[in-house]
């Protein structure tokens, strides 16, 4: 089927249509296609267009190389701006559509401007779609899928603006394409992720030196605005002839891949291979049962007892989370509270851990005994953290002084005014804060310096270490600084008589460990206690 | 309205392992058919172990070429230097020419600098051209080791 069968109706349209040949020689148009340009006569070839930017030029020039589908933006006049939409090259000819503004999906003759991103040239998900349909109703066998995520583009606009941010996404299209070949199908899917559908046999190995193509050639700089703009690039890759049975599997198998791509530490590239969706489908169930598990009351706290070495005595407990799962058993935290941090659930599991452990200190009978909750830098991130500790100490009724929060160096990693002001105003309701797992972060020690902390609890790989003078000298140096600053030093961690008496004879002031007790369910405590006094008073 | 005129000096490692001789002399034919086109001017200094070059224009003919070049399978780890408005070109025209201490090198790329019209007393005396060519004698590996 020609594509100028019915010419008299072309003619008629007040859309500019023109029709190029292979050496881009304008072979028909019609009256509205030089009047779009805003030109009397038109020029022989396509290329010879004077357009007031030398840029869209280049531009123009460079997407007519290609044999795909594209689409260009160009200024025509000052103010006024115009869409190039530029068919694939097919029997020697290609078809160009001169439109004003988005055209619309409805009108049959620009169903393929519908397609296509006026920004980069490359077509968009409707067009990912039409040529998945096209690629079943051929039964193809070979396809690959390269998903292609920017990393730091964000920055990018955030620094430079939207129009930066535009033109680098044009050059990085630019550089895609170069790396591509001409029947492969370029897509944007918006923002700032980019598909390459591939419709030959390519097997593993080209693909993957393609992903490392691209991630070398994303990673150079960019000039744009004057500027010079390092970002990178992340690549999952799909593929029928690997894991993935369907075409429709293709781009969510290549998502699953970049998202491996990313954790593995971006600029980068992944192949998908099916444990990856498997993995995907447990990470969903984790998170949904973890989402629920707060209103289902599958948390429950644990209690591990912190003694005075020098009296003897109990002086309070940890809380500690325990998650009991009905299917998946005691799940640890270790694997939970990193997740929850991430989902954001972190605030309410906090909020619930804080005020369950207030009300249970207030059955405890012993109102000198403390309760120590542990408290994630997430938590920190908002005022919110001050009304959860006020709102928790109302409620129970808790005298602010038994209550004592657990803090990491974590949080102190970035200097911020915002969590030393948190941290006043919880300390100015009378409520301690305590360094837990000292030693093991990487802030700088000038934070000790900034604030009344109530305990410094060393780690307790500081205490299981091997006994040697450098681990003996360590620790009696965070014990005299404790003590120098005025601060109770903790020894978490401590599982044999030797470690405890060694930590005693430092001078070490409190003790935590299984030595002393495990974590125990809060109908324990009472127990518990009545066993310690006992086995104290038969001791001295 | 004029364009306002950009400088912009990078560097990369050369990585041509065989036919040096001609890769080179194509380069230095298209590159200056294509700036002489895009009004661009500078230079491209290289040796065996690195390029750098040096290019003077309106900001678009820059990007334009670099983006050209970027995707040049020849060269690997570009680091640009330098990149801001300029108040005037340095280089009349664009040429190349070899610079590095091999003197086999030296016998067999020399005349391109003068082929090419490379203007060596442009490089003297200016900050950033010290830098580049103190570079390209670091990234030029001992004589003999490449051929």
């Amino acid at each position: 089927m020609s594509m100028i069968d019915s010419v008299t109706e072309l003619e008629a349209l007040a859309t500019g249509i023109a029709i190029v040949d292979d050496d881009n020689v304008i072979t028909y148009s019609n009256t509205t296609f030089a009047r779009r340009l805003n030109i009397d006569t038109l020029p022989r070839r396509l290329t010879d267009i004077a357009l007031a930017e030398a840029r869209s030029r280049d531009l123009l020039e460079w997407q007519l190389r290609d044999i795909g589908e594209s689409a260009l933006t160009i200024e025509i006049a000052p103010g006024r701006s115009l869409t190039l939409y530029i068919g694939a090259r097919r029997d020697g000819q290609r078809l160009v559509i001169a439109a004003i503004g988005w055209p619309h999906r409805d009108e049959s003759t620009l169903d393929l401007a519908a397609q296509l991103d006026p920004l980069t040239g490359f077509g968009n998900r409707l067009m990912y779609a039409e040529r998945l349909r096209e690629f079943e109703a051929l039964g193809a066998r070979y396809a690959a899928v390269l998903v292609i995520d920017l990393d730091h583009f964000k920055q990018v606009n955030d620094t430079l603006g939207h129009g930066a941010g535009d033109e680098l996404l044009v050059l990085v299209a630019q550089r895609i394409r170069a790396s591509t070949r001409g029947n492969d199908t370029l897509i944007r899917l918006g923002g700032d992720e980019f598909v390459i559908l591939i419709p030959d046999e390519k097997r593993r190995e080209g693909l993957e030196a393609l992903a490392r193509r691209l991630v070398d050639l994303l990673g150079r700089p960019f000039l744009v605005d004057g500027h010079q703009i390092n970002i990178g690039a992340s690549i999952g890759i799909a593929t029928l002839l690997g894991d993935s049975a369907q075409l429709q599997d293709l781009l969510r198998h290549a998502d699953l891949a970049l998202y491996e791509a990313k954790h593995q530490g971006r600029a980068g590239h992944y192949v998908f291979q099916s444990h990856l969706e498997q993995r995907a489908f447990d990470r969903r169930d984790f998170e949904v049962d973890l989402r629920r598990a707060l209103g289902l009351r599958q948390f429950t706290l644990h209690y591990q007892p912190q003694t005075s070495m020098r009296e003897q005595r109990v002086i309070g407990f940890e809380a500690l989370i325990r998650w009991e799962h009905p299917t998946r058993g005691r799940v640890s935290p270790l694997e939970f509270i990193p997740l929850a941090e991430e989902l954001g659930e972190i605030a309410s599991i906090g909020r619930w851990v804080i005020r369950q452990a207030c009300q249970q200190a207030m059955t405890w009978g012993d109102e000198r005994l403390s309760v120590a909750v542990n408290v994630s830098p997430a938590q920190f991130a908002d005022d919110a953290i001050v009304d959860v500790v006020r709102d928790a100490l109302a409620h129970s009724g808790l005298a602010p002084a038994r209550l004592e929060l657990e803090i990491t160096e974590g949080l102190f990693l970035e200097e911020s005014e915002s969590i030393m002001r948190r941290l006043w105003a919880i300390q100015e309701l009378g409520v301690a804060i305590a360094i837990d797992d000292f030693g093991t972060g990487y802030a700088s020690l000038g934070y000790l310096n900034s604030f009344p902390f109530s305990k410094i609890k060393i780690d307790k790989s500081f205490i299981q270490a091997e006994p040697s003078p450098r681990a003996k000298a360590l620790i009696s140096g965070i014990l005299a600084m404790g003590s120098n600053l005025g601060m109770a030093t903790t020894a978490e961690g401590i599982e044999t008589l030797e470690q405890y008496r060694q930590l005693e004879h430092e001078g070490c002031n409190l003790a935590q460990g299984y030595y002393i007790a495990r974590p125990m369910p809060a109908e324990q405590i009472a127990d518990f206690l009545g066993q310690f006094r006992l086995s104290a008073a038969q001791a001295s | 309205m004029p364009d306002t005129l950009y400088r912009l000096v990078y560097m990369s490692r050369n990585d041509i392992s065989d036919e040096i001789e001609p890769q080179i002399g194509g380069i230095l034919e298209i590159s200056r058919e294509n700036n002489r086109q895009a009004q661009i001017t500078g230079a491209l200094m290289f040796n065996s172990g690195c390029f750098a070059q040096v290019l003077e224009g309106p900001h678009h003919a820059i990007q334009a070429t670099f983006e050209r070049i970027q995707c040049d399978e020849r060269h690997s780890d570009v680091t640009v230097l330098l990149f801001e408005p300029s108040d005037a070109r340095v280089f009349s025209s664009w040429a190349m020419a070899y610079v590095g201490a091999q003197a086999a090198a030296e016998q067999r790329f020399g005349h391109l600098g003068r082929d090419s019209g490379f203007e060596f007393a442009a490089l003297d005396g200016n900050e950033i051209f010290n830098v580049l060519r103190a570079n390209l004698y670091d990234a030029e590996p001992g004589e003999g080791v490449s051929s």
